[in-house]
Parts: structure tokens; C-alpha cells; sequence
């Protein structure tokens, strides 16, 4: 008993949320009475807590995940405000008067069984012949199409879908993964359909794979028997943490600013020791402890790579001795083309971080900082505080997960630009070399017309939804007025005979940006167009992609009658990159605070104007995961 | 600590209830916070607190204060 008191005296004198989410991490599951005291400490740090609603939809009882709720909650800086439907799945709360509609959730949270899916699965899914089996999982699959479709139709925020793993292990047991009706085998086909399924079909939702928490931490830490018999509550302790854990996480990553880069040092977090020190040849990295523990870390990079992340490695060292690493050493895994970008000097790092942010063009609010040092960490927290800390444990062995919980990192949607986004970065570092040589010379326009671009315009075309969405979430700087859309919403402006959606993506000899600039139009006025947002990534800043975009779009709508274009310039501390933006291209601002174009007055620019080839499309094909080889 | 005082702070902290609305003959059917929820709830930091196993059909029977100093006593709880 004295032993957890300590712990919690110890873990009540943390004094920011992620050291503390980082000592918890180690702890065993806090006991109940603890949990308030834990919740009232987080909650009450610094910077002050945001509201995450929650919607629970559930088959079993949800109600004693609160405390739960709460403490993850209050770790990430959030209150969540829980609504718990009705017990019993009820498509009743699917609708616009229901409960849950009028808690107006930021997420839905729904609590299945497999039982939900088919009452035939209350019986082993082995005693059917493989064609019954396959008609089961098709009505299973459909059943709960039918109920996710029901519930998306509603103004309930982001869905995530579970369902409950089973208690027992297959009902072959060790023979499950060779039988002909292998239950794991029927099981993992019906998830996947499910994934594939939400993917395709249905906007703003995630399947969030109990099995994978079930895999986390064991079947006998996952369920309590006698909750769940005597109340129908499923979790143990560690469950019950670790879901609440999850499903906060996805609030964390909707509600605060979205990670793009993760900056890491290189002595004690890419490899073990001090390579100004030890030397190449003393550095631990390679197949012996404790080098394989940073291999494996590197390894890992790769993944967060994977969803869209981009890596800068900042570092206080000789440059020479790191670019001797990372070009030499056998068992370095990242190169320096895996970088965004590489600082390695002896100024400080809170500098470095601010020039990082300005040569990426991506606000500190974006930054992920995982650095070793005790001091760094803490000097990063106290003069940067928009930057995430991580502190690289000092235990090697813990050092390739630091980076499994931290709930930024987590994607809810994920397109093929996420994906290519370190090709993207490299490839604009060469773009930006030979600019500077060309503004140098002076042969700006040469050098622009050396690129070859090509401007691929789509207009009103839902196939990159998810993309289109997620620019207008994450896009800050070159954004006239920063209105937000979600997936949902987007798809109604789409889909809207009096609204234009306009979309371009770029390409040049160096390779193609991805969709990287939206415009929307409000046609409801006859002979006017009201600009409601108009947004670029500030990758390709620089090439004029933003005049030749508007004015294609203008031509457009002059084309169709529009006389008069209404636009707004609403500042932020972050877009003051546009605040000329209107005025450069033909507005006026009126007594009112508006800006106007009269197309007949100042028509648009004819082809060629721009040194930009454009192809506008009225249907674009759609752009799917792997097709920009 | 004496063990209804102990009992006292366990309850009122899993209820969120004032401590002075916890006697020594205060049951289930006394306070709107002890639901059958905050039952299960209790039931569970009463194990955590006092280091307990409680069996499923303990949890029908400690639905009092006197009930569960009684069944305290009897596990040898001080």
C-alpha cells in the first residue's frame, strides 16, 4: 500500500502533461481512487483544457470507462464531455433528434459485439461449410454497413467503429490457423472487408481494432469475468485504460494542431553514445545490444514515415562528424535524403527550431522535438511550449517504442500525398537550390520556365475528398480565410449545383506535388461568385501556381456568366503571407471591408500568361494509394 | 487510521460525495450516488484499497457500510 502512495506523490509533482503521460506510460494501471486525484492534477497544467465531445453508441455497458475517459483525457489536455446512448445498439440515436445528435459529438464511439453483426455468431463460426461461412460474413459485413451508414448520415463527428474481441481463444484452439474453417482465417477477412469498406465508402470514420489491443496486452489483462457477467462490462483495468487511451488519442489528433515533422537529435536518440567522443567506430549501432535497440528506433522512423510524417535532424556536433554516420556507417538506416532537413551546429536548439519551422514553412505548433537530454528537453518546453516534447528514454530497451503513444502521430485518414511526403521535401530541396542560383543570376523567369510545370485542375470532382478535407485542417499560412472542413462537409460543397469546388496539383521535371491548392465558390448569387476559401501548401510557393490557379477559375466563371467575384482576406497571426494576395490580383477593397473584381473591368488573363501549362478536367481521375510512382 | 474512517474516505472518493455523508450505517439505499454502476465502481476500489479479492456474489451482499466493515473485519482488515 505505501509503495503506490509514493508512486502517486511522485507522479502528482509532474508538472506538464507529457513528462507525465511519459511516467505513466512505465506505471502499472492507476488504482480507481487514484484516477480522480491523477485527472485534477493534468487537468489543472498548463495550457488550459479543451473540450473533446464524445458520443458513445453501445451493445455492452460503456458507463465505467468515464473515470478512464477522464484521466486520458486530462493528460492530453482535453475534458471530455461523454454522452452514453441509451443501452442496447438503438438506430434510434441515428437520428436527427436524437440524444446523440444534440450532444453534438466531436467523435462517435461505437461499442459492438460480434453478436451485433449476426446472431449466428453467438455459435462457432467452425461448425459452418466454407460456402455458409461466406455468406455469413457478407451479411455480417452488410449488417454493420447498414448501421455505420445510418449513424454517418448524422452530424456526429468522427465514427470509430470496435468490436469486441471474444473472450475465449477459437474454438479449434491451437488447430484454429490450419483448419479449412479456420475462425482466425474468417475473422481477419471480415476486418479487412470492414477496413476496406469504411476506406471507400464512408467519410470520417475509423475502424479502431480491439484485437490490437487485445494483442497489446494480453486476453487475461484485457477482461474482467466478473464485471462482465455480473454488469456486462468487458474491461479490466489495463483495458479499460488502454481504449480509453486510444479513443482520446484520436481527439488529440482531431483537436489540436496537426504534427508534421518530427525533429530528432543523433547522439543517445538515432544511435547509442556520442559520436564527437566515441567516434564512428565507437557508437553503438548495429546487431549488438545496445545498437540494435537504436537500429530498431530507426527502423521505426521509417514507419512514422510512412504516414506522412516528415523527419529534420537537429543536432549539437560537428557537421563533419555526423555526415560521417550518416554516409558511412554499415548500420545507419536513415540517409540524409530521409531528412527534411539536417542542422547540425552549436547553436542552440530553440534557434534551430525556429529556423527549421521558417525553411519548411510549417508552424512550431507542428514540431514533435525528441531529444535525450534533460536539459534540452526542458529548455525546449519552457521557451517553445507549441512544440511537443518527447524525452528518448534512457533505457535503450524502451528507446524504439518512445514514440508508439504519442497520439499526434496517429492518422485518421491517410492519402497517397502523406505518403510521398519525404520524396516531396527532398525533392523541394532541390527546387530550392536552383531558384537561389537563379534569383542570383537574375533569371528568374528562366529558371521557372525550366521546371516544365504542368497545373492539373479538378473541379467539383469528390474523388480526393479526403485530401481536399485535410488541406483545409492542416493548411495555415497561404490560406485567405481558414475555414475548416470535415470530410462530410466538403462532400456537400462538392456535390452542391451552387457551389465550385477547384482543385490543382502541380507537376515539374523534378517530380509532382500532390493535390496542393483548393478554391471554393459560393454561386447562390446570380452573376456572382463569393470566394470562400481560397488555400495552398506552401510548398510550391514561389512558382506563381496561385495566380495561374485563380485566374484559370476566374475564366471559368466569367465563362458562365459570373460578373463579380466577392472575396474576403480574414488575418490570423499565421497568413499574413496573403495579405496582398487580393489586391496582386485584381480586387478591390470596398467601404465595407470586402474585396471585389468586376470580370468585365479586369477580365482574366489569357493563356500563357503564366509560365505553367494547365489541363483543367471536369472529372479528374481518381488519385488512389500507390499511384504517384 | 481507523477502519471506518479508511472506509469512509474510500466511499466518499468513488461516490464524489462529501465524507460526512458516509456513517457508519449509511447503505445503497441512502445516497442517489450509489448506483449500481458506483456499486460496481466501489467494489473495485474497496479491492484496490483494502487489497481484496471479491468474489462476484460479494458484490450483491456489501451493498452497506455496516455489511462491509463486517466482511473487512472478517478478512482481517484493520
Amino acid at each position: 500500500m505505501s509503495n503506490r502512495q509514493l508512486d502517486l506523490e511522485r507522479l502528482l509533482a509532474f508538472r506538464s502533461r507529457d513528462t507525465l503521460r511519459q511516467a505513466l506510460r512505465q506505471a502499472a494501471s492507476p488504482i480507481l481512487p487514484h484516477i480522480q486525484r491523477l485527472t485534477d492534477h493534468a487537468a489543472g497544467l498548463a495550457p488550459a483544457m479543451r473540450e473533446l465531445r464524445l458520443g458513445v453508441v453501445h451493445s455492452y455497458t460503456s458507463e465505467l470507462l468515464d473515470p478512464w475517459l477522464g484521466l486520458a483525457g486530462a493528460l492530453e489536455g482535453l475534458d471530455v464531455e461523454t454522452y452514453h446512448a441509451p443501452y442496447g445498439l438503438n438506430l434510434a440515436e441515428a437520428d436527427a433528434k436524437s440524444g446523440l445528435v444534440a450532444h453534438s459529438p466531436d467523435i462517435t464511439l461505437m461499442l459492438l459485439r460480434r453478436e451485433d453483426l449476426h446472431p449466428d455468431l453467438a455459435r462457432p463460426v467452425v461448425g459452418l461449410r466454407p460456402g455458409e461461412q461466406a455468406k455469413l460474413a457478407a451479411q455480417a459485413h452488410d449488417r454493420l454497413l447498414a448501421i455505420v451508414t445510418a449513424f454517418r448520415a448524422q452530424n456526429i463527428g468522427h465514427l470509430v467503429v470496435t468490436i469486441l474481441p471474444e473472450q475465449a481463444g477459437p474454438a479449434l484452439g491451437v488447430y484454429d490457423p490450419q483448419s479449412e474453417r479456420s475462425e482466425a482465417a474468417w475473422w481477419s477477412a471480415l476486418k479487412a472487408d470492414i477496413g476496406r469498406r469504411l476506406r471507400a465508402g464512408i467519410e470520417a470514420s475509423l475502424f479502431l481494432d480491439l484485437d490490437e489491443v487485445l494483442a497489446q496486452i494480453g486476453r487475461e489483462a484485457f477482461f474482467d469475468n466478473r464485471l462482465w457477467y455480473s454488469v456486462r462490462f468487458p474491461f479490466a483495468a489495463a483495458a479499460a485504460r488502454e481504449v480509453s487511451r486510444r479513443v482520446v488519442g484520436l481527439g488529440a489528433a482531431l483537436k489540436f494542431p496537426k504534427a508534421k515533422v518530427i525533429v530528432l537529435d543523433a547522439d543517445n536518440t538515432l544511435w547509442g553514445g556520442i559520436i564527437g567522443e566515441d567516434g564512428i567506430d565507437g557508437i553503438a549501432l548495429g546487431h549488438e545490444y545496445p545498437g540494435n535497440a537504436y537500429m530498431a528506433f530507426q527502423r521505426r522512423l521509417l514507419d512514422f514515415q510512412q504516414r506522412g510524417f516528415i523527419l529534420a535532424l537537429c543536432s549539437k556536433n560537428n557537421p563533419a562528424d555526423v555526415d560521417q554516420v550518416l554516409n558511412e556507417h554499415p548500420h545507419q538506416i536513415l540517409k540524409p535524403e530521409q531528412f527534411a532537413s539536417i542542422r547540425v551546429n552549436w547553436e542552440p536548439k530553440t534557434d534551430n527550431l525556429a529556423a527549421l519551422a521558417e525553411e519548411l514553412n510549417l508552424g512550431l505548433d507542428s514540431f514533435i522535438f525528441v531529444d535525450d537530454s534533460d536539459h534540452e528537453c526542458a529548455l525546449v518546453r519552457r521557451e517553445l511550449p507549441e512544440v511537443e516534447v518527447i524525452q528518448t528514454p534512457a533505457r535503450p530497451v524502451e528507446v524504439p517504442f518512445c514514440l508508439d503513444q504519442v497520439s499526434r502521430l496517429e492518422l485518421l485518414s491517410l492519402t497517397a500525398e502523406d505518403q510521398k511526403k519525404t520524396e516531396m521535401y527532398a525533392q523541394e530541396r532541390i527546387r530550392r537550390q536552383l531558384r537561389q542560383n537563379a534569383e542570383r543570376s537574375g533569371s528568374l523567369e528562366a529558371y521557372l520556365a525550366s521546371l516544365e510545370m504542368v497545373m492539373t485542375v479538378g473541379i467539383d470532382d469528390p474523388a480526393p475528398l479526403k485530401r481536399l478535407a485535410q488541406l483545409t485542417q492542416k493548411t495555415n499560412q497561404f490560406n485567405l480565410t481558414t475555414r475548416r472542413y470535415d470530410e462530410p462537409h466538403m462532400r456537400r460543397l462538392i456535390d452542391a449545383s451552387n457551389w465550385m469546388v477547384g482543385y490543382f496539383s502541380l507537376n515539374d521535371v523534378f517530380g509532382e506535388s500532390g493535390i496542393v491548392g483548393l478554391a471554393l465558390f459560393d454561386l447562390s448569387e446570380p452573376a456572382v461568385a463569393e470566394l470562400d476559401t481560397f488555400l495552398m501548401s506552401c510548398r510550391v510557393i514561389g512558382r506563381k501556381a496561385e495566380s495561374a490557379f485563380i485566374n484559370v477559375l476566374l475564366k471559368r466563371l466569367a465563362a458562365s456568366g459570373v460578373r463579380e467575384v466577392l472575396a474576403d482576406y480574414l488575418p490570423t497571426p499565421k497568413n499574413a503571407l496573403v495579405t496582398s494576395f487580393l489586391p496582386d490580383h485584381g480586387f478591390a477593397v470596398g467601404a465595407d471591408g470586402r474585396f471585389r473584381r468586376d470580370l468585365a473591368a479586369t477580365p482574366p488573363l489569357p493563356d500563357g500568361a503564366y509560365p505553367i501549362a494547365i489541363e483543367v478536367s471536369a472529372k479528374s481521375p481518381a488519385i488512389e494509394i500507390g499511384a504517384l510512382v | 487510521m481507523d477502519l471506518f474512517r479508511k472506509l469512509q474516505q474510500v466511499i466518499a472518493t468513488t461516490l464524489k460525495v462529501a465524507p460526512d455523508k458516509i456513517t457508519r450505517e449509511t447503505s445503497d439505499q441512502d445516497l442517489v450516488a450509489w448506483d449500481s454502476l458506483a456499486h460496481v465502481n466501489l467494489m473495485m476500489s474497496l479491492e484496490q484499497s483494502f487489497d481484496l479479492f471479491l468474489e462476484v456474489e460479494d458484490f450483491s451482499r456489501l451493498t452497506s457500510v455496516p455489511a462491509i466493515l463486517e466482511y473487512l473485519k472478517g478478512e482481517g482488515r484493520t
